[in-house]
């Protein structure tokens, strides 16, 4: 509940004096925190940002350096290293491993969530395990795959269970939401026709529940696409990740390191043409 | 048939929605509730079957007390009642064979439930059943493409699968045009008199009430102020059960 700050005391049409002006948004505590935060934060950037320089840097022949290297990457793609057999096998298997985990992920989330879902069971059982998955969620994909590559050594292992995890309460929470938002009549139709917990989920929520199902998955595939490229260079679990971190931080192959962004830049243009027609398609079923 | 003892609920605990409601409806009878709107239409409705915990009284359908039934009594008594709602609560993604057939699930088994596993006979079954309401042709249709009239007319049919000896209809023609209403309420007639089953009717309209119904409960404050016959309904009688002052005395009262 937001309150106003002051009354509004409107004036009758008989006052006189100087015209009342109107406001359209009334001042109130929240928006006055928002503007001090963003006026500190503004202030803190114009201090440090100078002082943040060290004095051996040249910010003219560092920028030019830059483009230059943005030139070699976009504008002179190359291998040597590597064949490009080898990077599309890369990629494949960076893609492999977004796509095992956002499958296992799926499954075992859309267990939890039903498992938590209001309608169907206790309302403490859903909070224990949204908490949880709350807590999961907390720490960054990367950092649970680090975590589990101590576990598991170092290694696509250590990629698949610490991708899953996040997959698995990421997707738990937006599982979860979605059904919360369904109508729940449907549901209490079925009920009152004395059908049991499993026919309810499979013929009152499950159609329902698709086309959201679809949205966040595909969602989540293209978060864990990303997160595999990430994965193969921090836990050597290989992948196109691999290649992109040899060819910068090894090789420094310029070159190289600019085939390797094309190459997801074109696998991600594809994810995201490949998303719009499954949408399209479920929702023309609508 | 149904008999309603002495029923009372309370949602927070002392303002009482229903107070010591009692009336019986007959097999084969059209029996329709009528009152102001917070009146307890609906809580008497879902009371009867067991949506709605109720705190005292007693509900006998067949002379079988809803209210003292387990978990699973509770689903096989549920099956014998069948429901329709204002807004229809179809799947609407499924087709309208599919809602339809949702209406044998109750005594299938779970596995059976869950795989959509229908015998032949059932699927004939619910085809004959929308072609008796009038949609045999949309069988195979999407129910979000079918219009309000037809969406409840499918809403009948996944009743009827149930074989039911009672149906509940809340506000079962608040959303629909004229015509549809009379559609939906001759449907409702009909199969009273065809099947033998006893229809009762969340009503808000005394005209469509007297024409269709054979019994009429008036409901104000959470009270019965009328049970009779349709015809001893009389416009002062209704002007009476539709009284104001009734519900504020209640709230004072209590």
């Amino acid at each position: 509940m937001i309150k106003p700050e002051k009354q509004l005391t409107i004036p009758t049409p008989t006052a006189k004096g100087p015209q009342f002006k109107m406001p359209v948004k009334l001042k109130d505590r929240r928006r006055v925190t928002i503007y001090l935060t963003l006026l500190v934060l503004a202030y803190l950037t114009m201090v440090t940002l100078p002082t943040m320089l060290p004095d051996h840097l040249n910010l003219k022949t560092a920028s030019l350096t830059f483009l230059q290297n943005i030139q070699i990457m976009f504008f002179h793609p190359g291998l040597s290293n590597t064949t490009f057999v080898q990077l599309i096998q890369a990629l494949l298997e960076s893609i492999l491993l977004a796509f095992l985990t956002t499958l296992i992920g799926s499954v075992i989330a859309f267990v939890l969530a039903l498992v938590s879902f209001r309608q169907l069971v206790p309302a403490w059982v859903g909070l224990a395990i949204q908490s949880f998955m709350a807590l999961i969620r907390a720490i960054p994909n990367v950092l649970w795959v680090l975590i589990y590559s101590v576990v598991f050594g170092l290694g696509a292992n250590a990629a698949v269970i610490g991708l899953t995890f996040h997959s698995v309460a990421y997707l738990t929470k937006v599982y979860t939401d979605s059904m919360e938002e369904l109508e729940p009549d449907a549901i209490e139709t079925m009920r009152a026709m004395g059908l049991k917990n499993g026919p309810i989920i499979r013929q009152a929520l499950v159609p329902n529940f698709i086309p959201s199902y679809l949205s966040w998955t595909f969602i989540r595939f293209e978060i864990n696409f990303a997160d595999a490229v990430a994965v193969g260079a921090a836990a050597g679990a290989g992948g196109i990740g691999y290649q992109l971190f040899m060819a910068s931080s090894f090789y420094f192959n310029f070159h190289e390191v600019g085939v390797i962004v094309y190459l997801i830049l074109v696998f991600a243009i594809l994810l995201e043409i490949a998303s719009y027609h499954l949408r399209k398609r479920v929702m023309g079923n609508q | 048939m149904l008999e309603v003892k002495h029923l009372m609920k309370s949602y927070d605990g002392h303002k009482r929605s229903l107070t010591d409601v009692s009336f019986t409806v007959a097999t084969g009878e059209v029996a329709a509730i009528i009152g102001p709107s917070g009146a307890g239409k609906t809580t008497i409705l879902r009371s009867i079957n067991q949506l709605i915990k109720d705190d005292e009284g007693q509900v006998l359908l067949n002379e079988l007390d809803m209210r003292q039934l387990n978990r699973s009594q509770l689903r096989q008594a549920r099956q014998n009642i069948g429901m329709i709602f204002q807004n229809y609560n179809l799947i609407e993604p499924l087709t309208a064979i599919e809602n339809v057939l949702h209406g044998c699930l109750g005594n299938k088994s779970t596995l059976a439930g869950i795989f959509s596993l229908y015998r032949q006979s059932e699927k004939e079954e619910a085809l004959q059943l929308l072609q008796k309401v009038g949609l045999g042709n949309f069988a195979y249709q999407q129910c979000r493409h079918l219009s309000g009239g037809q969406k409840q007319r499918v809403g009948i049919a996944r009743a009827l699968m149930q074989h039911p000896k009672l149906i509940l209809c809340d506000e079962p023609i608040a959303s629909l045009d004229p015509k549809s209403s009379t559609l939906v309420m001759e449907t409702l007639r009909q199969l009273a008199i065809e099947e033998h089953i006893s229809v009762l009717i969340n009503l808000h309209q005394v005209d469509i009430s007297r024409q269709y119904a054979d019994h009429i409960i008036g409901i104000n404050g959470g009270q019965v102020v009328f049970d009779d016959h349709a015809e001893a309904l009389t416009d002062t009688a209704a002007a009476q059960i539709y009284r104001k002052d009734l519900v504020l005395n209640e709230e004072a009262a209590v």
